[in-house]
């Protein structure tokens, strides 16, 4: 039963995931086309459908919401899964493949070519990123938001209903709307009904095991793309440097209670952890790219799509990851002298500027649920 | 205006700790800023971070955050937009470009030294079970859940356990939560009051109070006095768990009892 409920959260957590991002492959290019971007990108449409499908059920459905939304968000899931598996399979037998899973530049997939000094820093990374996720899984760690957003997945679970309970009494209550568009906690509920686990357990237990090293995955995007040197070897030490050196800064980091690495590490399953460790990063990263490879299509289906899951962790975290993209998106029109950047960069806010016009008009009232 | 402006300037001292590890990201950040020639890394991790701590300090973005509805106290999120660990690390990797060995050794000893173990934090703890919760929850929990999944118990639990109840069973209700134990948000609560308002529980006013609002359970932590003893006021004692009694009422019983009874008539 145990091993089932391990392979459903494979299910679930990886090969979806992964699956989906597929589909985004095609429109990047071939360099870009990785395992692990294929995974960042399958998190980020998941997250956007994830919103895309639940606001309208939190906003217009009062009973038996959570049902509601598995009755759609399981079946578009598995759909865009398939679609991206069909589509990857196509393309490898009509091409030979993407050069996907063959040798990446500094990618773990060349150990055996690796110099001494890069497998070290690459065991020294892979031995702390290990560590922080045995310290997630052996470690509980308390926070009074918990007992909140903790809550929120139970009631969805066990309640069948989405924010229309007060999570600390039981009682019922109008939407909440502050943070009923922040559909984090109804993914770990999902997560806990599609596996048959309860959904502290998912959150606790579990996501912390995927959200740790998906993190370091777009770290690891960042690291190469910050140290890109002309010698293979030179780019794998220095990347895999990076990326000890960062897994240390997190686990070091906790100078105040407010740090993204306090919350990486002490609040993984939260809303507002994602949004520090995963919305964030993604969106440098991103940047990092688009100012090499601007027309890069697929990029900015990715910036538009994360700006519109940013808001599954916090309306925070939309308004930060669009104020960032416009920010960027002026700095490169202005450094490159060309408006093009910043257009594209504004329409990549559309979905997101859609979510934080809905927001407000929530919150102060002009919208009734 | 001056005003927000310190606020703001305290905010970012809180978030940064005013720690030796922000000393490491203003030193990596000026390397960056003497040496970094990529046009993309100097506009990414040198200006960029400069205009948001200026925006971040700049009365008016706060009285806007405040404005469109986002919580004042989680502006040092705005914070986050500025990637120090990138920062620092990026700046450490250059300037140990072709000593990567040494630069190892001497980073991570400067983070170590400079930084706050995040596992030594009074928060963390042994996880004693997945739910990551405490077993003596969980026990209790298991105890008064009612079995029929459509009917909820009503519990008054002590505050320490308070968090952690509703993450583990939705169906126990609480007539108050964490909204009692943040002084600062200034709820108001009747049965509260009767349970934790004085050192000596009176178990005739906690009664009284608690029947107001039919819950059928009421749970004290060990070693808590009252003036009464509950059994005397009409309570059972249904359990004891790692020292917390849990007494039920069966008056509030009877009367939720008498609900259910009739709603199951009703369908």
């Amino acid at each position: 039963m145990i091993l089932l409920k391990v392979f459903s959260l494979m299910i679930w957590l990886l090969v979806v995931p992964f699956c989906m991002g597929l589909l985004i492959l095609p429109l990047l290019e071939k360099q870009q086309r990785t395992p692990g971007i294929a995974l960042i990108g399958g998190y980020i449409l998941q997250f956007a459908l994830l919103e895309l499908i639940g606001i309208p059920v939190v906003v217009y459905v009062t009973y038996n919401g959570f049902s509601t939304f598995l009755k759609i968000f399981i079946p578009a899931l598995v759909l865009l899964a398939l679609l991206g598996a069909a589509l990857f399979w196509r393309r490898h037998s009509m091409e030979n493949g993407w050069g996907f899973l063959k040798e990446n530049q500094g990618s773990i997939y060349g150990f055996r070519k690796m110099g001494w000094e890069e497998r070290i820093m690459l065991l020294l990374f892979l031995g702390l990123v290990a560590f922080q996720m045995y310290m997630a899984f052996t470690r509980a760690s308390f926070d009074g938001d918990d007992a909140y957003y903790g809550v929120q997945a139970v009631v969805a679970q066990q309640v069948d209903t989405l924010y229309r309970i007060n999570p600390y009494t039981g009682r019922s209550t109008p939407v909440d709307v502050r943070h009923a568009l922040a559909m984090f906690p109804v993914w770990e509920a999902f997560l806990g009904s599609a596996s048959g686990v309860h959904a502290t357990i998912i959150c606790h237990s579990v996501v912390p095991l995927v959200l740790i090293p998906l993190t370091y995955t777009i770290y690891y995007q960042i690291g190469q793309a910050l140290l890109k040197k002309q010698d293979k070897h030179l780019t794998g030490s220095l990347t895999f440097l990076f990326m000890a050196l960062i897994a240390l800064w997190q686990i070091f980091g906790n100078v105040s209670l407010y740090t993204p690495e306090t919350f990486f590490l002490t609040r993984t399953w939260q809303g507002k952890s994602f949004a520090g460790n995963f919305i964030i990063p993604a969106v440098i990263w991103i940047f990092l790219k688009l100012y090499e490879e601007e027309r890069e299509k697929g990029l900015w289906v990715l910036l538009f799509c994360l700006n519109f899951a940013g808001g599954a962790s916090s309306s925070l975290a939309v308004l930060l990851s669009c104020l960032m993209t416009v920010g960027f998106g002026l700095l490169f029109a202005v450094s490159k002298k060309r408006i093009g950047i910043f257009i594209k960069a504004c329409l990549s806010c559309a979905g997101g500027g859609i979510y934080v016009l809905l927001y407000l008009l929530l919150t102060h009232g002009l919208l009734g649920v | 205006m001056y005003g927000i402006f310190m606020e703001s300037l305290v905010i970012f001292k809180l978030y940064t700790g005013l720690k030796l590890l922000f000393a490491l990201t203003l030193f990596a950040w000026i390397y960056l800023l003497i040496t970094e020639k990529e046009r993309r890394n100097r506009l990414m991790f040198v200006y960029a971070p400069l205009i948001i701590i200026l925006l971040f300090l700049f009365p008016l973005s706060r009285k806007y955050f405040v404005a469109a509805g986002l919580d004042g106290e989680t502006y040092y999120r705005v914070l986050w937009t500025i990637p120090m660990g990138i920062i620092t690390i990026f700046g450490f990797c250059r300037l140990f470009e072709r000593h990567r060995r040494i630069g190892l050794v001497v980073t991570a000893a400067l983070i170590i030294f400079c930084g706050k173990y995040v596992y030594k934090s009074e928060y963390i703890s042994k996880a004693e079970n997945l739910y990551h919760i405490p077993d003596t929850v969980v026990k209790i929990c298991d105890l008064i859940e009612p079995e029929n999944p459509d009917t909820r118990a009503s519990a008054v639990m002590p505050p320490e356990l308070i968090h952690y109840v509703r993450q583990y069973s939705a169906r126990i209700n609480m007539p108050y939560g964490r909204e009692m134990l943040v002084p600062q948000w200034k709820y108001d609560n009747a049965i509260y009051k009767a349970m934790e308002g004085t050192e000596v529980v009176d178990i005739d006013v906690l009664l009284k109070a608690t029947r107001d609002e039919y819950c059928q359970y009421i749970v004290l932590a060990p070693g808590r006095q009252t003036e009464q003893e509950p059994e005397e006021c009409g309570l059972v004692l249904v359990g004891e768990i790692d020292g917390y009694r849990i007494y039920e009422d069966p008056v509030s019983v009877k009367i939720v009892e008498s609900w259910q009874e009739y709603y199951e008539d009703e369908e």
